[in-house]
């Protein structure tokens, strides 16, 4: 991970009337890196993300993207520097067939009149086929994607993301509804994605943050209370204490 | 294979839809039919447009008829103006503006002195009102039924604006008497096949293009709008732009319209731009099938024809409104996708029939069906 920083949080404040859900974060992700994001219920892991992506704005704090300040551009234009984004809800168009859907993720040129005179091509075609099969959604290319299971859908949603092909993927929660199996392809998938892009995960799932993460930074209150590889983490006390109520770490 | 099939049966149906329009002619030489046909046509053209914002992009235009109105004014202002025996003023001026003690035309009637202002205007105006609305409301991200009320909030304003300003649009009464439009040599008299060609044509030719439309990626981005916006701002296109620009469109469909209508009616009236025709517009829609541009067509010439004939027909007159509401009812509990949508059941229902090896697949699309406004 020598490659130095692609994103950087500096004393992230963001506030919800009185309510300060990220209290000076600060955050260091390297480029090619797999973060993974834990903390208990409430912890402003899903706002860190908010805050990243720009679908909400920080009172207060710098955000650093390829040493770019992204902290005050609206969140499609963060989205056109390379940062994509998975939400917790699913959120894909119901309506529209999963190749639909990928195309529309897959664009390289987002104007309105430069989309007027295109129509579909083949080429660009060979490329998403080859993405759906990566995430078993192949023999579902013409389906609507409202049809699909909930686990297909989250697959879907990853896809997405990958037909997006941005430099920085944000997840919250990839794994949620999936069955163990789909949990096991999501980790493989993930870990391949490790280097060529740089990912940072919101996971409950301790399992599977350990078989795909580097780094572990556990929030608590809007701050960041530790960091560091998942058996520093499992061990340190101060993180014991943050889970306290909720069985422990490998529970939650 | 499949997606092609779909295609070239979609384009087959929209050939026979236009053929079907084209050769009504061939049959009546009726002057009144023709007449009421073409308005039906117009009706198609203004329904269509419609289907392109709300069908496609989830855009429900409450003030849809500010365009088709601003479009028949546009027309009915140079029509008026070459209307030679009415004008009673000294200065040539208006009947309307002459009893209104008005004694200089004013400026921004000097232009439609011009046909081809008063045409490029009777787009454009309705283009720069929809763009400032799309502008306000897109950029500023509002959505769903808050679109409806702003839009419905539009269209009372600029109606009562028209009607207020009884010295320059003629108020209550709109721009009356005017004369026959005349272009290239050919009269497009309210009662000839010369304007029921003009309106088909017109109609055959928006059918086409919207589908190139949305057929393009821009129409594709479009359709993933109205699923859920706010994943498509998360993909980096400019969402606000691509919901301006397909407002506009479908503002510039409904000026046409608008135009048309005027040739048809043979005047213009701040009814044109009111809120009832503006709600019918929704009902030929959704009745038709909202997400099927012909299918938005063929929506407003039923509803309008089965309207028409139902209220002329003695039998009907005190019925023929429960009637209609019987109508609707039916087609929205039965076909929530429209009438268009009869043929999906059909063809499903045949590919159930011939193999159910994917239990997917063979499911009726329930496009649209679980929210009504979007």
């Amino acid at each position: 991970m020598e490659n130095g920083t692609l994103l950087k949080l500096e004393n992230i404040i963001v506030e919800f009337g009185g309510f300060r859900a990220v209290d000076g974060l600060n955050l260091d992700i390297a480029k090619g890196e797999l973060r993974c994001l834990i903390g208990p219920n409430g912890a402003g892991k899903t706002t860190a993300l908010d805050v990243i992506c720009g679908k909400v704005k920080p009172k207060d704090g710098l955000i650093t993207f390829k040493g770019n300040d992204i902290t005050d551009l609206a969140d499609y234009q963060i989205a056109r520097r390379g940062v994509g984004r998975k939400f917790q809800v699913p959120s894909f168009f119901r309506e529209l067939s999963v190749r639909e859907n990928l195309e529309v993720a897959h664009c390289k040129r987002l104007g309105v009149f430069a989309n007027v005179t295109r129509f579909r091509r083949s080429a660009e075609s060979d490329g998403l086929e080859k993405l759906a099969e990566l995430v078993g959604l192949v023999d579902f290319l013409e389906v609507t994607a409202g049809y699909l299971s909930h686990g297909q859908t989250q697959s879907l949603e990853i896809a997405l993301l990958l037909a997006q092909n941005s430099e920085l993927i944000l997840m919250d929660e990839p794994t949620a509804g999936m069955t163990a199996q789909e949990t096991v392809h999501t980790a493989k998938i993930l870990n391949a994605l490790r280097g060529r892009h740089t990912l940072v995960v919101v996971e409950h799932d301790m399992a599977f943050v350990r078989e795909i993460s580097d780094l572990i930074t556990v929030m608590h209150q809007g701050k960041m209370l530790a960091e560091g590889r998942a058996a520093e983490i499992q061990g340190d006390p101060r993180v014991r204490a943050a889970y306290l109520g909720s069985g422990g770490i490998s529970h939650a | 294979m499949n997606g092609n099939q779909h295609k070239i049966l979609r384009l087959a149906g929209y050939a026979v839809f236009c053929i079907l329009i084209l050769i009504v002619p061939l049959f009546t030489d009726n002057a009144y039919l023709l007449n009421k046909f073409a308005r039906y046509i117009v009706f198609g053209i203004l329904s269509l447009a419609l289907s392109l914002s709300w069908g496609y992009a989830g855009i429900l235009n409450l003030g849809q008829a500010v365009s088709f109105g601003l479009g028949s004014y546009c027309m009915a202002m140079a029509l008026k103006l070459r209307t030679i025996p009415i004008q009673t003023g000294a200065a040539g001026l208006p009947d309307f503006m002459v009893w209104n003690n008005v004694d200089k035309l004013p400026w921004f009637w000097e232009p439609f002195h011009s046909y081809t202002f008063a045409i490029f205007a009777g787009v454009a105006v309705p283009v720069i009102v929809g763009y400032l609305t799309g502008w306000f409301v897109f950029r500023a991200r509002v959505n769903g039924v808050y679109v409806a009320i702003i839009t419905l909030a539009m269209l009372v304003v600029i109606n009562l604006l028209i009607i207020d300003q009884q010295k320059y649009t003629g108020g209550f009464n709109g721009i009356t008497d005017l004369t026959t439009f005349n272009l290239f040599g050919i009269d497009f008299d309210a009662y000839s096949s010369a304007l029921y060609y003009l309106a088909a044509i017109s109609l055959s030719v928006f059918l086409f293009l919207g589908l190139t439309l949305i057929s393009s990626k821009t129409g594709l981005i479009l359709q993933a709008i109205r699923d859920d916006e706010t994943r498509v701002w998360y993909f980096g296109y400019d969402v606000a732009a691509y919901q301006t620009f397909i407002f506009c469109v479908s503002a510039a469909i409904a000026g046409y319209a608008g135009m048309l209508y005027t040739l048809v009616m043979e005047f213009a009236s701040p009814t044109f731009l009111a809120v009832p025709i503006s709600l019918s517009i929704i009902i030929w829609c959704a009745v038709g099938g909202r997400a099927s541009l012909v299918g938005a067509a063929l929506g407003a010439i039923v509803v309008t024809g089965v309207q028409g004939s139902l209220s002329e027909t003695p039998a009907f007159l005190d019925t023929w409104m429960l009637i209609m509401g019987v109508l609707f009812i039916v087609v929205v509990l039965f076909l929530p996708n429209g009438l268009v949508s009869i043929v999906d059941v059909i063809m499903a229902k045949r590919r159930r029939r011939v193999a159910s090896k994917t239990a997917i697949a063979t499911q009726v699309t329930p496009r649209l069906r679980d929210s009504v406004i979007r």
